[in-house]
């Protein structure tokens, strides 16, 4: 026993070097990307503090081509909505009968600010200025004014950390725009303005430059959201389907504003699914 | 001492926010990424105990890795560049009662031998840090660059510092 003790108190240092070898261990090793803890993530509430405090300052610095996008994207819904007023006026006179239009709307939309973001990392998060309080779930898509950028992951109570769209382990269900051509998108590390459009069909039909959307067959997008555009084909592993390379739409080295998608539709959908045998 | 403790203490602090406000934000070419917070473990006195080396560095590590969502690679490498600290400061040093005083530094060691001992050091954390990050062999061509591309920037940076800040 006395040697035993003597031997632990000589190599002392190296039981405390072991110990924390093992703790960081467990944490690289425990830690998925659905089950982390909000403590061991930038999510919560000390460093989402320290993080909102800096994007106070930060938040100023693209601001100038931030706002020209928005112009754009705001020209163009603008356009939209009188083309829909136009349509819904004619429709009326057409059907007045018609019990309703609309009801319940599918899709709510909770504008955030994002608070820290990271491109550099292989597997990317960013985290976002609204939380559980303001009905924010993991699951929930996430949207900037160009396309998608994330799938949130954790919540905090006015914190919550999003699985960025480069994130090697995350993929997005999409399609090729006024195509039902699916594929599944995802990075592959390296640079933040390129991701892959993998097991696309050889038969599918699309030219570079095309527009990629999301597929709507996920929960957490609704379809028809732009991600990317098509630059070129790559020869895949698998002869059976090819993989395009995609030019993401969204300017991840500088997120500021994005909106997380609410599906109120989403209960009932997965009520649904369990009644899968 | 007291003193030294609060002058570490302010180190350990500047280290940690100038890594995760700044440089986790500066990225060369894709592949160059400053690790400036390890300026910490590199200043420490060699003759600290063992057991305080490994819990301030696990501990740097820990809230760095916190802070920018890559949970236990930076503490994991930090633990370990801790080990392989005192080795490699006597790689350069010869083994005597003048150099267990010292703290790691310019004047204290000569800048040729200081250099060796600073861009040692950062090859080996980087190298730690983008393999347990990686952790895959698939990505030995993507790890070799951002090693070599990050050390050197890591290594300009801290020597800079080092001109910045008096001992």
């Amino acid at each position: 026993m006395r040697n035993l003790l003597n031997f632990i108190i000589r190599y002392g240092a190296w039981f405390i070097f072991l110990i924390y070898v093992i703790l960081s261990c467990v944490i690289l090793f425990s830690y998925n990307v659905y089950h982390s803890s909000i403590y061991f993530s930038s999510a919560n509430s000390i460093s989402s503090t320290l993080y909102g405090a800096t994007s106070e300052v930060s938040g100023y610095f693209a601001l100038r081509r931030i706002n020209k996008d928005l112009e754009a994207n705001n020209a163009l819904l603008e356009n939209e909505v009188l083309n829909l007023r136009h349509q819904l006026a004619e429709y009326k006179t057409l059907h007045s009968d018609t019990a309703e239009f609309g009801g319940v709307p599918r899709y709510d939309y909770v504008a955030a600010t994002v608070i820290n973001n990271n491109v550099r990392h292989p597997k990317n998060y960013f985290s976002i200025d609204k939380g559980s309080a303001d009905g924010i779930a993991q699951g929930q898509g996430v949207v900037d004014h160009n396309g998608v950028v994330g799938i949130v992951n954790v919540t905090g109570p006015h914190t919550a950390r999003i699985i960025s769209l480069l994130n090697e382990a995350q993929r997005f269900s999409v399609k090729i725009k006024n195509t039902d051509f699916i594929g599944s998108l995802v990075w592959k590390g390296g640079d933040p303005n390129v991701a892959y459009m993998e097991e696309v069909p050889r038969h599918a039909r699309y030219q570079s430059g095309d527009t990629v959307v999301t597929s709507g067959y996920s929960l957490a997008f609704p379809s028809n959201i732009p991600i990317g555009i098509i630059m070129n084909r790559i020869k895949g592993a698998d002869d059976n389907f090819f993989i395009l390379k995609v030019r993401l739409m969204p300017d991840f080295k500088s997120l500021s504003t994005v909106r997380v998608i609410k599906d109120n539709f989403k209960e009932s959908v997965d009520s649904l699914s369990l009644h899968d045998i | 001492m007291t003193k030294t403790i609060i002058k570490y203490f302010i180190i350990f602090w500047i280290c940690v926010l100038l890594q995760v406000l700044i440089f986790n934000h500066i990225v060369l070419f894709h592949v160059a990424v400053p690790l400036i917070f390890i300026y910490f473990i590199i200043r420490l006195p060699i003759n600290l105990k063992l057991p305080y080396l490994f819990t301030l560095a696990f501990l740097l590590g820990l809230i760095v890795d916190i802070l920018s969502d890559t949970p236990g690679v930076n503490a994991l490498a930090c633990i370990l560049i801790a080990a392989l600290r005192t080795p490699i400061y006597y790689a350069y040093m010869a083994k005597d009662d003048n150099t267990a005083r010292l703290t790691p530094s310019i004047s204290g060691m000569g800048l040729l031998e200081y250099s060796k001992y600073l861009l040692t050091f950062v090859v080996i954390y980087c190298l730690l840090a983008f393999s347990i990050e990686y952790f895959s062999f698939a990505d030995v061509k993507d790890i070799t660059i951002l090693v070599g591309a990050s050390s050197l920037f890591t290594f300009i940076v801290l020597l800079a510092f080092d001109c910045l800040i008096p001992d």
